[in-house]
């Protein structure tokens, strides 16, 4: 009966809501979520933290109660797993990582989002669904075509040097390719005692660049042919490169740097170049940062296959258990919003948006221009690589379990235990186990 | 002589029917999951396909997978070098403490609970402590090295060092645990055994080896025991340390069935390697108590 009534008052407070996407809404008389509580959830990352500062006037203009957590992404993605798989009503809006859509979209796990889009009480006539990028959003598309989740982040890959003063001073420009990275490290690393190369220590996502760029690949033919081909000579080769650039540049216990870590030295300019996420390598040129007047930034380099940046994306959806989905949708609809991931970008400098409107204005452009780089032309050209379908790997349902035997295997590699070959042999092995006990017909 | 039985009897039932209800919660709360546990274990349980809690279709099929696949022995192997070096350490670091605190005077007794602090640091504390210690960027102890010159590597990322620095933070944290008891049961023994001992001019190697451990032995044997089951259920150390590696450097069997389990759910191979576990516990704690460790000789 309650729960009755709470569903009403949601729906008939939605239209004045959804009035003002961005700006919260401007409620005429009670407010219309008022006494809902949302418990909403995502790892934490730039963009969550942005988002943070902006839910007090959700709060305030919908009477809405919402409790907000952003655990480390490795504790994050665990409790949504259990959460998800018992069908628990404790999270209304969670985050759908990259990584786990085809286990948690796959199983059914998500509410399809398309009836709440559809629907102009709850979803007002300018929100523009079609405005997202299109080769983004398909990621969160289940096997009816249906959409479980609305991207907020399209994160690409990119190279960033936190000191790219020492790269010109020795007379060398951002490396292009791997070849010429290697050279450049050689060249400014431990000058002033400062490490040259460090990258986030999940393998399973950073080395993949340099995988692919080598010619090699995780899968065969993904996502159809699922037959694992890391011991092939070429991911050796790319083994071999990528443990010689982290262990000769890199800096001590680089096997133990998180995302944070790396995105913590390269601002205060104690490490001097990375390949990362556009989110974190971005942060180098933010206002007082020490590397913000020395920063430079490039496309992802390329080997000797080509140019393979990774591109990954998250997004806001509503889990089939929860018991508030109008109100939940609510928040993402404002969340979502284009006026507010436009304030998130002008207030917050957040660049990593999924929104074409947002992308081609030419204040974005100007505003990525970093000490004469232009960010927003590498974001937009590596989006545009995305389209060769490479990324195809990695919503495999049962990519998890191979993304932990490719860190295992680098971790062995880099820390000198085991010779590359004889690592990416085993990673070969544990992931034709780990996929045969997934039920993966090879 | 027939009424004395019936009245035993009857005496037995009485106690029976007194004892039931906690023998029902008992069973409720430990026996329950405990076969719960093991029925799990019997299934390829995973959230991932219905049903599959309730297929017994191949019931040893987790334990022939856990028993024939690499992983799990080389976890096994490791799980014993951990817990032989924590036991070792905390039992060599425990009795030597106690024996040195075993002096009644009150600036021993502040010295004491000074001791005892790493013992009551919630565990995650402990663990981010040791992470500030060994990443060499944030480290005083790197700091301190690096003011004389030296520049070790990390620890943590040394295949070689990560699991002994492991094993020496589990230590830092739980010798307390072993000094006390010890402590206790040096307290416990009659000073005139001492002194007998010291007028028939014992030394202080023949005083420890032949008056004092014989009297600490029950005490010692239990403490053992204690950290030897604790050892198994490392956690958190790895957790926030070295998440099982460099490679699998540190993934002892508790931490292979949590990858297993939450990683990448297969709860019912976690639940397989977990019955495993505490079998092993059992059949090792059984072993230790008719070793006679335990046994009080003056008794």
């Amino acid at each position: 009966m309650g729960g009755k009534l709470r569903r009403r008052a949601v729906i008939t407070g939605a239209a004045g809501m959804l009035a003002l996407p961005g700006k919260a809404p401007a409620a005429v008389g009670a407010k219309p979520l008022s006494g809902v509580t949302l418990n909403v959830s995502c790892w934490n990352a730039p963009y969550p933290q942005f988002l943070k500062k902006y839910i007090p006037e959700f709060e305030q203009e919908t009477g809405a109660r919402v409790v907000y957590t952003t655990p480390a992404f490795p504790i994050y993605n665990q409790r949504m797993d259990i959460a998800l798989a018992t069908h628990s009503d404790a999270y209304d809006v969670i985050n759908v990582t990259f990584i786990y859509i085809g286990r948690w979209v796959g199983a059914g796990w998500m509410t399809p989002l398309d009836p709440f889009i559809a629907n102009p009480k709850l979803t007002p006539a300018d929100w523009n669904p079609k405005d997202f990028l299109p080769g983004i959003e398909a990621a969160f598309r289940d096997s009816k075509g249906e959409l479980c989740a609305v991207p907020w982040i399209a994160d690409i890959m990119m190279s960033g040097a936190s000191r790219y003063d020492l790269i010109h001073g020795a007379g060398l420009t951002m490396p292009d390719t791997f070849d010429e990275m290697h050279k450049m490290l050689a060249a400014v690393s431990h000058k002033d005692g400062l490490p040259g190369f460090v990258v986030e220590n999940h393998y399973g996502w950073t080395f993949l660049g340099y995988l692919q760029g080598f010619g090699a690949n995780v899968f065969r033919a993904p996502p159809h042919d699922l037959m694992p081909v890391l011991d092939s000579p070429e991911a050796v080769q790319a083994a071999e490169f990528f443990a010689t650039i982290m262990r000769d540049y890199g800096p001590r216990g680089a096997l133990s740097y998180t995302y944070d870590q790396v995105t913590a030295a390269l601002k205060a300019a104690k490490v001097i170049y990375s390949t990362e996420n556009e989110a974190f390598v971005t942060q180098m040129a933010q206002k007082g940062a020490p590397a913000a007047p020395t920063c430079g930034f490039s496309l992802f380099p390329k080997g000797p296959a080509g140019r393979f940046p990774q591109i990954a994306t998250h997004g806001w959806g509503i889990p089939a258990g929860s018991r508030k989905k109008d109100a939940a949708w609510q928040f993402i609809a404002w969340a979502m919003s284009e006026k507010l991931l436009l304030r998130m970008f002008r207030e917050q400098g957040w660049s990593s948006v999924t929104r074409r409107s947002i992308i081609d204005l030419p204040e974005f452009h100007a505003k990525l221009n970093y000490n004469g780089f232009d960010v927003a032309k590498i974001y937009l050209e590596t989006l545009n690589l995305a389209d060769k379908g490479y990324m195809a790997y990695r919503t495999v349902p049962a990519y998890p379990q191979i993304d932990r035997q490719i860190n295992i295997a680098l971790q062995s590699v880099i820390s000198g235990e085991k010779k590359a070959a004889q690592a990416m042999k085993d990673a070969q092995h544990n992931s034709l186990e780990a996929l045969r006990r997934a039920g993966v017909k090879l | 002589m027939s009424a004395g039985a019936g009245w035993a009897r009857a005496q037995r039932r009485a106690f029976l029917l007194g004892l039931a209800p906690a023998l029902i919660v008992l069973a409720a709360v430990t026996v329950g999951p405990a076969a719960y546990l093991v029925a799990t274990s019997l299934t390829p349980l995973t959230p991932v396909r219905p049903g599959s809690g309730l297929d017994f279709s191949h019931p040893l099929g987790n334990y022939i997978q856990a028993l024939f696949q690499s992983s799990f022995p080389h976890s096994v192997l490791l799980q014993a070098e951990l817990s032989l070096l924590t036991v070792g350490m905390q039992t060599l670091a425990g009795v030597g403490l106690a024996l040195l605190l075993d002096v009644e005077s009150r600036w021993m007794e502040v010295l004491r609970t000074g001791f005892l602090v790493p013992m009551v640091l919630p565990p995650i504390v402990v663990a981010i402590i040791w992470k500030v210690l060994t990443t060499p960027d944030v480290s005083p102890a790197y700091s301190l090295l690096a003011w004389f010159g030296l520049r070790p590597g990390s620890l943590v990322t040394n295949p070689v060092t990560a699991l002994p620095l492991i094993a020496f933070a589990d230590t830092w944290e739980w010798f307390p645990f072993t000094m006390l008891m010890v402590l206790a049961a040096l307290q416990m023994q009659p000073r005139e055994q001492l002194e007998a001992a010291r007028i028939d001019g014992a030394n202080s190697r023949q005083m420890f080896w032949h008056v004092r451990l014989p009297f600490i032995r029950p005490a010692l044997t239990v403490a053992v025991l204690f950290r030897l089951i604790d050892s198994i259920k490392a956690f958190p150390l790895i957790y926030v340390l070295t998440d099982g590696g460099p490679g699998r450097a540190t993934e002892v069997t508790n931490y292979y069935a949590f990858v297993q389990t939450f990683n990448f759910a297969y709860w019912g191979y976690g639940s397989a390697i977990a019955t495993m576990m505490v079998a092993g516990v059992f059949v090792l704690s059984l072993a230790i108590g008719r070793l006679g460790f335990g046994r009080d000789e003056d008794a």
